[in-house]
């Protein structure tokens, strides 16, 4: 995404040195590269070569120089870009940014929306591998029901009877969550490649990334907390000791 | 070490299964109970190891009142205790070496001392061959001898064996209660639930006769 920071004729190069510093320094700006009027000009011949003899009869050089900003995909869903466009604008030595400001806020609002999507979703599954979960430990309580009033007969501790219950809703949850990542990976890799065509300018903005390490452990170990405590909530439920 | 005092229990009115028994068993002594089926003899011996509440009455084990213990707390209770169950209650999906073992494995005790303990007990009761055998492949009597090796693998302060030769020929139930009696002779508290008469003149005992839930009389006091 590129924004273009059109500078005022009498500019000095101070100034001009400032606007280039403050827009490398933000931290959503990925390039900055100044163009000049006559490249400008240059560029304008070239790309529209059948408005050429209009611009020669002008004399002057209608194009002002700018400063042409890369944005990182980030850019489009952040809320910090607007502001700090707006900012920009009334810096000293900018006359006018060309941004797209209403694509950007359709995009935010679309960020919004799937982020909303995704938690409720995502709060559903939770859910249910919650219940799910404490239902196989359940059925699992019931099954070996005679084994467990014969361990507590000979002694065993409640966490000697309740250890193995609470390791194998660990387990069903790290094996759940192992599971979504592999999923989640084939996703990402056999989407964009199918549907890639397809999907058009999307494509661009849609980044297909698969999740960080720091972002996988932590799908893993909730998996192996939810197994937990499913485990723990059937276990106190129907395991009375 | 036992004390029962004025134990009643009922399942089902109007009926008592048990009706006002009180009894002291010292430490170390070695008592049968006795009496006809359905005197009361299981339901009394569920009761001490507490898989039964009485419905009225109170019950001292080594100076503490079991009823007032908490459930998460019973298991310290059994651990003094080796029990013989009148239906065994094997776990069948266990080999005999992990069936006896297990009373170890819930103290935490090491697998090398497991191993030693459990074949000891095993051979005590003549089974040492068939440790790595499923219970189900093992006859009634080789089942009951299993749950033997388990209620004394662990030495415990008292066993509680109901109906422990039931199953077993004259000469292994012989066998068995001269294994009970070496256990007592080391100070063990031992009480048998049985009705097998000659058995207990053979013992020659303390008898405590049940009959429809009513401790109707003492012997060798």
């Amino acid at each position: 995404m590129i924004a273009v920071f059109f500078l005022s004729k009498d500019t000095s190069q101070k100034e001009l040195n400032s606007v280039e510093q403050t827009l490398k320094k933000f931290h959503l700006v990925t390039n900055v590269r100044f163009i000049s009027s006559e490249q400008a000009l240059k560029k304008f011949k070239v790309d529209f070569p059948e408005l050429r003899q209009i611009i020669d009869n002008l004399k002057i050089n209608p194009f002002p120089s700018s400063l042409e900003v890369s944005l990182s995909e980030k850019a489009l869903t952040s809320n910090e870009i607007l502001g700090f466009i707006d900012e920009m604008r009334n810096m000293k030595g900018v006359e006018d940014v060309q941004f797209n400001r209403d694509w950007v806020e359709k995009m935010q609002s679309f960020s919004k929306l799937t982020k909303a999507i995704g938690l409720f979703l995502g709060g559903i599954l939770i859910l249910a591998s919650f219940f799910i979960i404490s239902n196989v430990i359940k059925l699992s309580v019931f099954a070996r029901k005679d084994e467990i009033e014969i361990l507590r007969l000979v002694g065993a501790s409640n966490t000697f009877i309740k250890t193995p219950f609470l390791l194998e809703g660990i387990v069903l949850g790290i094996c759940g969550g192992s599971l979504s990542l592999l999923f989640l990976f084939l996703l990402v890799k056999i989407f964009p490649f199918y549907l890639g065509s397809s999907l058009g300018v999307l494509n661009e903005l849609i980044n297909f990334r698969y999740l960080t390490l720091s972002q996988s452990l932590s799908l893993v170990g909730g998996g192996a907390f939810i197994g937990f405590s499913g485990s723990l909530s059937s276990l106190s439920r129907f395991l009375k000791i | 070490m036992i004390e029962l005092y004025h134990i009643w229990k009922q399942y089902q009115k109007p009926h008592w299964a048990l009706s006002d028994i009180t009894l002291k068993i010292r430490k170390g002594d070695f008592h049968f109970i006795t009496g006809p089926s359905g005197s009361g003899k299981t339901t009394l011996l569920r009761i001490v190891y507490r898989e039964l509440f009485p419905t009225l009455g109170q019950i001292i084990i080594d100076g503490r009142n079991t009823l007032r213990i908490p459930e998460h707390r019973i298991y310290k209770l059994r651990r003094i205790m080796g029990i013989v169950f009148q239906d065994f209650r094997l776990l069948f999906h266990r080999r005999v070496f992990d069936n006896v073992g297990t009373v170890l494995q819930v103290l935490g005790t090491p697998q090398k001392e497991i191993r030693r303990k459990v074949f000891n007990a095993l051979r005590m009761v003549n089974l040492q061959h068939k440790m790595w055998e499923y219970p189900s492949r093992l006859s009634y009597g080789e089942q009951q001898r299993v749950a033997i090796a388990r209620a004394v693998v662990n030495n415990p302060k008292i066993i509680l064996a109901d109906e422990p030769t039931g199953n077993l020929d004259p000469e292994l139930a012989f066998e068995i209660m001269g294994l009970f009696k070496e256990i007592n002779k080391q100070g063990t508290t031992i009480i048998v639930a049985t009705h097998d008469r000659e058995l207990i003149r053979h013992f020659g005992y303390k008898i405590l006769f049940l009959q429809k839930g009513k401790l109707i009389g003492k012997e060798g006091f």
